[in-house]
């Protein structure tokens, strides 16, 4: 018998029992739909998060600091819980205890082969920021960013800054609705006044407030960071000099905590960050944050698939149920067909051609169903929360997905096939012409 | 052609066993008619069917053409029914869910021949038994006799050289029954294929060149008619 006898004989069969195939069709259908919308939901939102951090962590970039610990308090720590870690006595008892790299360690870092430069990594806080001669006051997070880093930003206005800019800045795509500006060409050559307190203040002790003024020459793209305004490294120096009060930081004498290493090619980074690792120091690249995510991800999507593939369990029975009772009804037909020819493989290979075709029409049907879903998600989506991110799909079918699925739910199908396949491959030709 | 050699067939009932073949020897020679008489639970069907390759002895050696049966694997056994015999039932054991032209190319789809083709040797095989006109009729519409004949034409589809018949026209009137012999007869007249017959009807037995009569599992006389 050719395959094509083979499928030509299951559907045949599935089409004579309309009503039992297709709510054993059914059972699949939903557990492949189940399966394959909450994958790539799953898919949709981890890329959405990916594009994000790409966009703020190049894959190119490399950080620094005196030890790995320093990237674990914003990465695993939090978003992993558990108990309380014992601590050695020498590590001390605060880990937001920011040693300082020291400048021999960034000359150690420089000589690494690939690595071509390396920028202090600037954590910034401002008050505010208001147009200049306006009233209105906003909040804003602050980046201060070596070119290279900026150039990644897409803008729709405007360009970047430079490594010289000096009281330049591009602000967030929001900016523009909170300023009032029609177009974002409309806010290029405007001036924005960054209000910043200082640290002390915090602890009541008597401080300063200073008004920091930057010409916008750029404008951004949509992205999650709704408030981020980005300023040159030198700027970036100059504000966090005032706010913490001391003149000399990030210079030799009191060098930053955080350097940013820039890897001549994304694929050195892992290698540079393990040479970094070698000298004794921590080092964390974009990677490793997006395994962290990954990883966290994959769980959420192994417990939501754990859900369809239970369905697709139950379907599965449905597939053993509706091929033992064929093969009580077709008793004879199989017996007739053993005495003109059909060994017992052709007929393993007949019921389980039939099984498998239940799980590929469930498969294709529930896949259907699910990419119309995720559709309307996106759709609905796209008018309500997601209105300011057309090109960010919550629902995402890649290829592999939509074959992946179908594949599974054939596979399972096929394997429940197996054992009626094995039963109805034994019977006995005499006894199963005989039966009535 | 066909040898059997000191053939049994025991059927475990409880502490029972019955023989439903006893030590049976027998040959049957290419191009023969031999007809099988007996009464009922003599074991005409049981030795049809391990002559047919259906059912195996419980001990003995039967060989068809050199090839021993009793040794054969399932792969063998199968092409052996599927090629070299074609057997027809008294109650036909058709797929009343298929057309007779599906019907009768059956053993063609397990013998890997492709659709196209199948449908031509089966319209063929079906024209030499009297059905042109009755390729699409599924087997509720066709008479007792067509139906038979559908079953000769399954049976002949794989032009095997040997047909075995349980009672063939056991369940049609005396005239269609006349028709249907007369096809089989001719088949072995005209085209030398081997004919094994069992039947309840001691005339038409006699059409065929030798008798064998069975009797309690055991063959209990045979008449030559050459
Ligand atoms: N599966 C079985 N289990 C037990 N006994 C069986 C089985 N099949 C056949 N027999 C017995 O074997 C004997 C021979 O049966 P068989 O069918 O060969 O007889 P037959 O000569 O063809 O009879 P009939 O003319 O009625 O068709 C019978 O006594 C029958 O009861
Ligand atoms: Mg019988």
């Amino acid at each position: 018998m050719s395959l094509l006898d083979f499928l030509r004989s299951a559907f045949f069969n599935l089409g004579r029992r309309k009503l039992r195939s297709s709510l054993t069709i059914l059972a699949v259908v939903i557990g492949a739909s189940l399966v394959s919308l909450l994958l790539s939901l799953g898919i949709g939102v981890e890329g959405f998060l990916t594009a994000q951090i790409r966009a703020m962590m190049p894959p190119n970039v490399v950080m620094v600091a005196y030890s790995e610990q320093v990237f674990e308090i914003g990465f695993t720590g939090p978003m992993f819980g558990g108990k309380p870690e014992e601590i050695s006595e020498d590590e001390g008892g605060s880990r937001f205890d920011l040693k300082p790299l020291t400048a021999q360690n960034r000359e150690d870092i420089e000589a690494l082969e690939h690595v071509e430069r390396t920028d202090p990594y600037i954590l910034l806080t401002a008050d505010s920021v208001r147009l200049q001669g306006a009233e209105a006051k906003f909040r804003t997070a602050l980046s201060s960013l070596p070119a290279y880093q900026a150039e990644m930003r897409q803008l729709v206005a405007g360009r970047h800054i430079t490594d010289q800019s000096l009281g330049e800045c591009i602000i967030a795509n929001g900016y523009l609705e909170s300023f009032g500006f029609q177009q974002p060409q409309d806010a290029l050559g405007q001036k924005l006044v960054i209000q910043v307190k200082q640290a002390k203040g915090i602890f009541g002790l008597p401080s300063e407030i200073k008004d920091f003024n930057f010409e916008i020459v750029g404008v951004a793209e949509k992205t999650v960071n709704s408030t981020e305004i980005m300023i040159s490294i030198e700027d970036g120096k100059e504000i966090a000099r005032f706010w913490a009060d001391s003149p000399n930081m990030y210079s030799d004498e009191l060098p930053p905590s955080i350097l940013q290493a820039k890897v001549d090619g994304s694929q050195y980074a892992a290698q540079v960050a393990q040479e970094i690792e070698d000298l004794g120091l921590g080092a964390m690249t974009s990677d490793d944050v997006l395994g962290v995510i990954g990883t966290i991800f994959g769980i959420i999507q192994a417990v939501l698939s754990a859900f369809g593939l239970i369905a697709l369990g139950v379907a599965s029975l449905g597939v053993i149920n509706t091929l033992i009772m064929a093969i009580y009804e077709r008793t004879r037909e199989i017996g007739v067909m053993k005495a003109v020819g059909a060994s017992k493989s052709t007929i393993r290979l007949l019921f389980t051609v039939e099984g498998a075709s239940i799980g590929f029409l469930g498969g294709i049907i529930g896949v259907a169903i699910a990419y119309a879903l995720g559709s309307a998600i996106n759709w609905v989506s796209h008018i309500t929360f997601l209105k300011d991110f057309e090109t960010f799909k919550i629902s995402v079918f890649p290829w592999w997905l939509i074959v992946g699925v179908i594949a599974l739910s054939t596979i399972i199908a096929l394997l429940a096939a197996l054992y009626p396949a094995h039963r109805a491959s034994n019977l006995d030709p005499i006894e199963a012409l005989r039966y009535e | 052609m066909i040898e059997l050699h000191n053939v049994w067939r025991l059927y475990r009932m409880g502490r029972e066993t019955i023989n439903a073949l006893a030590s049976i020897n027998l040959e049957i020679s290419e191009g023969e008619f031999v007809s099988i008489v007996g009464p009922s639970g003599s074991g005409k069907s049981t030795l049809l069917n391990i002559i047919g390759g259906l059912d195996s002895p419980t001990t003995g050696r039967i060989e068809v053409d050199g090839q021993d049966l009793s040794k054969a694997s399932d792969k063998e056994l199968s092409s052996y029914r599927n090629k070299k015999v074609g057997v027809v039932f008294q109650t036909f054991n058709l797929q009343s869910t298929h057309s007779a032209l599906e019907n009768v190319s059956l053993p063609l789809v397990f013998a890997r021949v492709p659709l196209r083709k199948r449908n031509q040797i089966a319209e063929e095989v079906m024209k030499t038994v009297g059905l042109s006109g009755r390729l699409k009729h599924t087997p509720s519409q066709l008479s007792g006799g067509e139906r038979q004949r559908v079953a000769i034409a399954r049976a002949l589809v794989n032009n095997p050289k040997i047909l075995l018949a349980d009672e063939p026209t056991g369940n049609l009137d005396s005239k269609t029954s006349e028709q249907i012999m007369g096809l089989l007869t001719s088949l072995n007249k005209e085209r030398g294929i081997t004919l094994v017959l069992v039947t309840h009807d001691l005339k038409t037995a006699e059409h065929a060149d030798r008798m064998i009569q069975m009797f309690d599992g055991q063959i209990a006389g045979a008449a030559d008619r050459k």
